[in-house]
């Protein structure tokens, strides 16, 4: 594994997004959508709701974006990348470019819901430490997931939203019970343990998925 | 044919078991279900064990004969 | 030809199971105390349904109510009217005022059983003035002597549903078990790359879901007739439904491979992350809600004390009977799975 590697997969990944401009703008215009959508058919979203719809939206637009993070490589450019790079360094790189992408995909949706409606979040603290963690969570899953429906020849999209989503059920569980003390809707002296116990399902998730990688990308 | 038979003496077990308590289901001591200590929804629980073992040892009993045809006709052509 | 023993161990451990774990009679048990609270005076009686009880045939049956401080007063007159109905009446002094008793019934054939905290006294208007001494007793071994009959423990909304524990609960153990399996022959497929590990690892995960099928309706049927709902917002009953998802997610993809060997491989590191995904879940959501299963939330079912020795002497060999049988069944898809493959004849597998 190398650094210098690594950061040129993610470049090539960026400038991958950046050229296919239409791909990117699609995703983003989806979370647009899902997120006006919600507002004219809740109008007024506070508290808990308000916590549960930012992470099911969240959850719904990276499935898209991630979904074609594999998809989008052909089988040449996939044998072209088998040839330069180790397995690890191209998932590593994947991931991280998959998670900043996931993590902005958040901002925006963040910034669209406190837009429409009005946030009560009091330690934006806690709120965005357990965001970076849980996205981690979630992009690992998604990458994985991913890498796995690409190698199916059926319908990738329906595989993708089939075995990931119940995959996320333990990161979005913990995700909302930490938003909802930083908004106060619950008080609980504990919320360190649920930040550490996101981060332990980090680690065994990009642990779990650096060692099968190597399976996966054999072709 | 025989399998249609089948199927149909395995829902109409299903939905006659099932029937009388759905109809009383609104929790009352009278059910059939809840007599004699709720002895009843204990067999029940068997039976439902018992029927679905079956359908699936029914499920590879037909996987097998699949098999066995696609076996025997390699057997005439060669 | 080769005894297959443990096929037979299956079948004989299950017919065992069922039964013993339907033919074992429950403990006696005292399902109404009425009326629950005594007044202060003479040979005030309450009566007493009981369930699976012999109190025409089993011997002299005794009524005592019973102190916080293990201290016994004796019904003066015990009535019995059936098997399982009997009146028992005391004579109540003043001093016994607000106290709060439960109630002890024994006989020789049904052994002790108890009410706690069945009744309380309360005064009487007419004989508020009733003072008399109060004979409490300490009772010795002897007086509560035990049954030596093998019966299943009685609770008060299980009853005979105790049983289920045989069926429901020792399913979820035995889908575990086989699911493990399946996740060891995947782990070894991707080590060895040997076709048979994907065999028996698609063989025993299909084995798993059915029993986790079984679980869940069976869990449903149970749970309507004890809690009162098909379903319930339960922390081990969700799990099993999120497993239950996963498992059928790794089912569709194995269908929508058309290479075997990439099949094999990708389900595979599917089903071990997978697995390895959702044990957090196992921390995560003890840490959010209650639960209705054993051990939380003050519930009657089977933690600890609750799984007595005799519920152990029929559960234990059920679980070890279901694996059995579900690991023949995995065996008997394995084996159409490996001529198949012997005969170059594509199947699903």
């Amino acid at each position: 594994m190398n650094v210098g590697r690594i950061s040129a997969i993610i470049a090539k990944e960026s400038k991958l997004e950046l050229r296919r401009k239409n791909a990117l703008y699609g995703i983003l215009l989806f979370c647009g959508v899902l997120v006006f959508l919600i507002y004219k058919s809740f109008n007024v979203l506070k508290g808990l709701e308000w916590n549960v719809m930012l992470w099911t939206t969240l959850l719904f637009c990276g499935i898209n974006a991630i979904a074609k993070s594999f998809v989008q490589d052909g089988a040449e450019s996939r044998l072209y990348f088998y040839t330069l790079f180790d397995p690890k360094e191209v998932i590593v790189g994947k991931l991280i470019y998959n998670y900043f992408f996931i993590f902005l995909l958040f901002l925006l949706v963040y910034l669209g819901f406190s837009f429409f409606f009005k946030t009560s979040i009091r330690d934006y603290g806690l709120f965005f430490g357990g965001a970076m963690l849980g996205n981690f969570g979630l992009a690992v899953i998604f990458t994985f997931i991913a890498s796995v429906s690409s190698q199916s020849e059926g319908n990738q999209g329906v595989l993708m939203s089939v075995m990931s989503l119940p995959l996320t059920l333990p990161v979005v569980l913990l995700l909302i019970k930490i938003t909802a003390v930083a908004m106060r809707l619950i008080t609980d002296t504990s919320v360190g343990e649920d930040l550490k116990m996101l981060a332990g399902i980090d680690l065994l998730l990009t642990g779990i998925l650096l060692l099968l990688f190597d399976f996966l990308w054999k072709d | 044919m025989l399998r249609q038979w089948v199927n149909c003496i395995m829902w109409g077990s299903w939905i006659l078991f099932f029937s009388p308590s759905s109809a009383m289901a609104q929790g009352h001591d009278s059910d059939f279900l809840r007599s004699t200590g709720k002895i009843y929804s204990v067999i029940a629980g068997v039976v439902v064990i018992f029927i679905g073992i079956s359908i699936y040892l029914w499920k590879i009993d037909n996987k097998l004969t699949n098999l066995e045809k696609h076996i025997n006709d390699e057997h005439e052509t060669s | 030809m080769k005894i297959a023993w443990w096929k037979i161990a299956g079948i004989v451990l299950f017919v065992y199971v069922l039964i013993a774990g339907i033919g074992i009679p429950l403990k006696p048990g005292i399902t109404d105390v009425s009326p629950s609270q005594l007044k202060v005076g003479v040979s005030k009686s309450i009566q007493i349904t009981a369930y699976n009880t012999h109190f025409l045939t089993g011997g002299k049956t005794r009524v005592w109510l019973k102190r916080e401080d293990n201290k016994y007063l004796e019904a003066s007159e015990v009535q019995v009217n059936t098997e399982n109905l009997l009146q028992a009446s005391w004579s109540i002094p003043v001093q016994l005022i607000n106290k709060e008793f439960s109630i002890v019934v024994h006989n020789a054939k049904d052994g002790p059983f108890v009410v706690p905290a069945a009744v309380v006294v309360l005064p009487d208007s007419n004989s508020a003035s009733f003072v008399t001494p109060v004979n409490f007793t300490d009772l010795t071994e002897t007086d509560l002597k035990r049954s030596d009959d093998l019966r299943f423990p009685y609770r008060s909304i299980l009853n005979e549903t105790i049983r289920n524990t045989f069926f429901h609960v020792a399913l979820w153990m035995a889908m575990f078990v086989l699911y493990l399996i399946a996740l060891y022959h995947a782990i070894q497929y991707l080590r060895t790359g040997k076709k048979e590990h994907d065999w028996w690892s698609v063989s025993f995960n299909r084995s798993g879901i059915l029993y986790g099928i079984l679980g869940l309706l069976t869990g449903s049927l149970w749970a309507r007739y004890t809690w009162g709902g098909w379903w319930t917002n339960d922390v081990k009953l969700n799990m099993a439904a999120l497993a239950m998802f996963i498992y059928f997610g790794y089912l569709l993809l194995r269908s929508s491979f058309n290479d075997d060997e990439k099949k094999a491989r990708v389900s595979a590191a599917f089903n071990i992350f997978a697995f390895v995904a959702l044990i957090p879940l196992v921390f995560v959501i003890p840490r959010l809600t209650d639960s209705l299963h054993p051990g939380n939330g003050g519930n009657p079912a089977l933690g600890g004390e609750d799984l007595d020795h005799t519920l152990r002497l029929v559960f234990y060999p059920s679980i070890i009977a279901l694996i059995l049988l579900g690991t023949w069944m995995a065996q008997l898809r394995f084996r159409i799975i490996r001529l198949a493959a012997r005969k170059k004849i594509h199947i699903e597998a």
